[in-house]
């Protein structure tokens, strides 16, 4: 009886075990586990929140950020295979375009604007000097898809992955299985370019305490708040808006920026504030890249602002009076502004 | 014995329950509801390519590409509303992309009501899939956005190159937006007059779009003038504003 007992008992532990096992949802499927080797964003000491979470629908993981990085550095994203992201970002400009007003593209042709430094992208509200794009995970469709950049298509993009031996297990490790969509690899390069970030300046360490400015230094950086900061606001050193700074049309091009996004006519020859962090590394300067030097664009605000375009900033009416000890002392300062820990780290290298 | 016999059978029947789903009260019955498009010019079926057609102002054109978004369909009228925030591309080269299927809840329906393009959350949402990948050729690279209705073909008429008619028509933000919530009534010609979603069932609507509505309306799109608006603005409005009446309701089946 006894035994009875106990063996109906064991029974009815068994089918339990049973029942709770087919009670459970199979979530582990055939497939296998995806674990990524998430990360974390970090954001610099002292500095703002992003505007937005680039990561928010895009977690950051190590196996996105590098798929992100190889297809970066993948002349294969253009028709003929001469032309990565990163021939017009180099990193050792700060990913701006060497000592180039215009960067090269397919069939001999050139850009119609300077290549911007592409760093702290997850600070930057809208893309493009005319900020026609809005979200980060869509500007490579621009320069991908541009006839005088890299002029292939999507379609021949995701083709050329596909055959390739490497791509299915990288976008596997990244996405959770080998398919390759035109989503997956927008994702993945704004893993990479989001995670560009430059916080490591002299000026950075002057913040934090970890070194001075010399009186030069110091002098230009007085100025500097006194005359640039409302535009170039730290610690980002742009405000992400689009203003007129008084520069002539270039006959060439006709570029009348940000009006051309907004169909605004006082948007007319507005741009993009751009970062002065690095600017030591991106010459040439200006939306067309017309200013080689930085006294070419410090003489331009001091005395060649064309003040009678009706779309000028209104901080510049008066132009900004400046003198020549000023003007070297500004330039100290700026190159305080000049990060070599993102330009030379080996995470963001080829 | 019996004793033992009985709390097996009492504990077997807790773990059987257990594992039931919770039911509740809330749970929709749903049937399916097909939604079919006919693309129309003057009422006669679209040609594409070897169509002839005339508008209005007697110009002359033909129709390479047709395509546009339809989201947020929305089921209402009599006693309920139901929402589906799928998106959808309707090519009339595609003829898989004419129709698309969802479930919606039980009841019966007197009108539908869509989205006639991309939202505004979607069009800045970074990177799309599905019927919103930019593979589908109807996303601006160069200012983000996407175009929500696309027309392409030759006229005559047209004084740009090789004689190029082109209205890719998209705008989300501002005065300038180009979205439409389009909302139909079925006719009370039409022998159905509802929609009567049943369990397990199919329903169909059949929705025509004439293309001849693009030239008239609140503004006249000349060809001679305008023959192509591929940027977001005032005029890609105005031609919105013409499109938005080339829906209607042509049958209902319920199956």
């Amino acid at each position: 009886m006894k035994l009875r007992i106990i063996l109906s008992l064991s029974f009815s532990i068994l089918l339990t075990a049973v029942f709770i096992n087919a009670c459970k949802k199979t979530d582990t499927a055939a497939a296998g586990p995806f674990t990524p080797t998430l990360l974390e964003f970090k954001i610099p000491e002292g500095w703002p929140a992003p505007p937005t979470n680039i990561f928010a629908n895009n977690p950051l993981s190590e196996e996105g950020f590098q798929l992100g990085k190889k297809l970066f550095y993948d002349g294969r994203l253009s028709k003929d295979g001469n032309f990565p992201c990163a021939s017009c970002h180099q990193q050792f400009a700060a990913f701006a375009t060497l000592d180039h007003d215009f960067s090269h593209g397919f069939n001999n042709s050139f850009t119609t604007r300077n290549a911007p430094a592409t760093f702290n992208l997850a600070w930057m509200t809208k893309m493009h000097w005319d900020g026609g794009i809005n979200h980060i995970e869509v500007q490579p469709l621009a320069p991908i898809t541009a006839a005088n950049e890299m002029a292939e298509t999507i379609e021949n993009v995701l083709n050329k992955l596909k055959a390739d031996s490497a791509y299915p297990n990288l976008f596997k490790a990244a996405f959770g299985n080998t398919d390759i969509t035109s989503q997956r690899m927008l994702k993945a390069i704004a893993q990479f370019m989001g995670s560009i970030v430059s916080s490591n300046s002299k000026y950075d360490k002057v913040k934090r305490g970890e070194a001075g400015f010399t009186f030069s230094e110091q002098n230009g950086y007085d100025f500097f708040k006194a005359k640039c900061e409302t535009c170039h606001k730290e610690p980002l050193f742009t405000d992400n808006s689009f203003r007129n700074t008084g520069m002539t049309v270039n006959p060439f091009l006709n570029d009348f920026g940000r009006m051309r996004i907004t169909n605004d006519p006082t948007d007319s020859l507005k741009f993009k504030v751009p970062s002065l962090r690095n600017v030591q590394l991106t010459f040439p300067y200006g939306h067309d890249g017309r200013f080689s030097f930085l006294k070419d664009v410090l003489e331009h605000y001091q005395a060649r602002i064309q003040i009678n375009q009706p779309t000028l900033d209104p901080l510049l009416v008066n132009r900004i009076p400046m003198t020549n000890t000023q003007k070297f002392e500004l330039i100290y300062f700026l190159n305080t502004l000049t990060d070599t820990t993102m330009t030379k780290s080996p995470r963001f290298a080829q | 014995m019996k004793t033992i016999k009985f709390t097996m059978i009492c504990f077997f029947s807790l773990l059987l329950v257990s594992c039931q789903k919770t039911p509740s009260n809330t749970e929709q019955k749903t049937g399916t509801l097909k939604i079919s498009f006919k693309n129309l010019i003057k009422g006669a079926p679209m040609q594409i390519s070897t169509g002839a057609y005339t508008n209005g102002f007697g110009e002359q054109y033909n129709i390479t590409k047709f395509k546009y978004y339809i989201s947020h369909v929305v089921l209402g009228g009599l006693s309920a509303t139901s929402s589906n925030d799928s998106y959808y591309l309707i090519d009339e080269t595609n003829a898989a992309s004419l129709s698309f299927s969802f479930d919606a809840p039980v009841n019966t329906y007197s009108t539908v009501s869509f989205l006639l393009g991309v939202d505004s959350t979607r069009n800045v949402s970074g990177a799309q899939t599905g019927a919103l990948d930019p593979l589908n050729d109807m996303f601006w690279t160069w200012n983000s956005g996407y175009i929500m209705a696309k027309m392409e073909g030759v006229s005559p008429q047209s004084t740009v190159v090789n004689n190029k008619v082109e209205y890719h028509i998209g705008g989300f933000a501002g005065a300038n937006s180009v979205l439409k919530t389009i909302n139909l009534s079925i006719p009370p010609s039409l022998p159905v007059l509802t929609v009567n979603i049943r369990e397990a069932k199919t329903s169909e609507i059949t929705i025509n779009a004439d293309f001849d509505k693009w030239w008239q309306g609140t503004f006249n799109l000349k060809i001679a003038n305008n023959p192509a608006v591929t940027t977001p603005g005032a005029l890609a409005k105005s031609i919105s504003d013409n499109y938005r009446t080339m829906f209607s309701i042509a049958e209902i089946k319920n199956y």
